[in-house]
C-alpha cells in the first residue's frame, strides 16, 4: 500500500504524476479507494492504520479478490470431498457448464 | 619443300555482309496505342464504379442491420450472464448445504465487503462465474477470451 500514502518531499513533479497509478479512472475499485482515502486523510496515516482498518481491507478485497477466490476453492473442495466420498454421483460431480459469451 | 600456300580469299572475292536494321513489324503506332488505352480505361473505369456503387449500397444495408442487432445481442448476453449467476447460487446453496458455518454468498459467515450494504451486486470474478461447471469450461473461455 505504499503507493497510496503521500511523498515525503511534496513537488510539483509528485503532485503531476501523484494520480498517475490509482483506482480512480473507472475502475470498480474507485469508490472503495475513495473512502479508504477520505478516511486516512482525516485521521492520518498511523491512527488511520487501524481506525480505517474495515475501509482499507474492503480496498484490498476490491484490488485482489481474495475472499471471492476463496469462496470458489472452498466450494470445488467441498464438491471434490462429496464426490470421493460417494455423497455425489459423477454424472453430478459438475453442474451443467456454463454458456462461454455470457460473461 | 613445296611451295607455301596462302589462305586467300576466294577468286572474285566475298559477298556483301547485309548489315542492315530489321525493324520489328509496327503493328499500332503510338498515337493508337495511347488511344486503344484511354478506351480501355474509360470502360473499365466505368464499370468499376457501377460495382463500387452497388458495393457501397451493401455495405450501408449490412452496417444499418448489425446496429439494429446490437442492442438485441447484447440484451440476451446479459440475460444469460444473470440466470447463469442465479443459477450458481442456487447451486452453492444445494452444494454447501451441509457445510457448517457456510452462508451462501459469503465466505464462512463473513461477507465479502464490510462497508457496503450487504444486498449490492457483487461483480463476480469469472472463477466464480465457472465455479460449478467443469474446470474444461473455464479454461474453455479462457483460451476463447485470450485468442480472441
Amino acid at each position: 500500500m505504499a503507493a497510496h500514502f503521500a511523498p515525503t518531499f511534496r513537488t510539483p513533479m509528485t503532485d503531476l504524476t501523484g494520480g498517475i497509478m490509482t483506482h480512480q479512472s473507472f475502475t470498480k475499485c474507485a469508490d472503495f479507494e475513495m473512502r479508504a482515502m477520505e478516511c486516512l486523510e482525516a485521521y492520518g496515516v498511523h491512527v488511520g492504520r487501524s481506525k480505517c482498518q474495515d475501509y482499507l481491507d474492503d480496498l484490498r478485497e476490491c484490488m485482489f479478490q481474495t475472499k471471492q477466490l476463496a469462496r470458489v476453492n472452498a466450494m470445488r473442495q467441498e464438491r471434490h470431498r462429496q464426490w470421493i466420498m460417494g455423497e455425489r454421483s459423477s454424472e453430478n460431480h459438475y453442474a451443467p457448464a456454463a454458456r462461454i459469451d455470457g460473461y | 619443300m613445296a611451295a607455301p600456300t596462302q589462305d586467300l580469299p576466294p577468286k572474285g572475292g566475298y559477298e556483301a555482309i547485309n548489315f542492315k536494321r530489321i525493324p520489328a513489324r509496327t503493328l499500332f503506332s503510338g498515337g493508337q496505342m495511347f488511344a486503344g488505352f484511354s478506351l480501355m480505361t474509360a470502360v473499365a473505369g466505368y464499370l468499376y464504379f457501377r460495382t463500387y456503387k452497388k458495393i457501397r449500397i451493401e455495405e450501408v444495408e449490412m452496417r444499418s442491420a448489425t446496429l439494429a442487432l446490437e442492442p438485441l445481442l447484447l440484451a440476451e448476453r446479459d440475460r444469460e450472464f444473470l440466470k447463469q449467476l442465479r443459477k450458481n447460487r442456487e447451486e452453492e446453496e444445494k452444494l454447501m448445504a451441509g457445510v457448517e458455518g457456510w452462508e451462501v454468498g459469503k465466505h464462512y459467515g463473513e461477507p465479502i465487503y464490510k462497508t457496503v450494504p450487504s444486498d449490492r451486486f457483487i461483480d463476480p470474478t469469472v472463477q466464480e462465474y465457472y465455479a460449478h461447471g467443469p474446470t474444461s469450461s473455464f479454461t474453455r473461455h479462457s483460451l476463447f477470451s485470450l485468442w480472441s
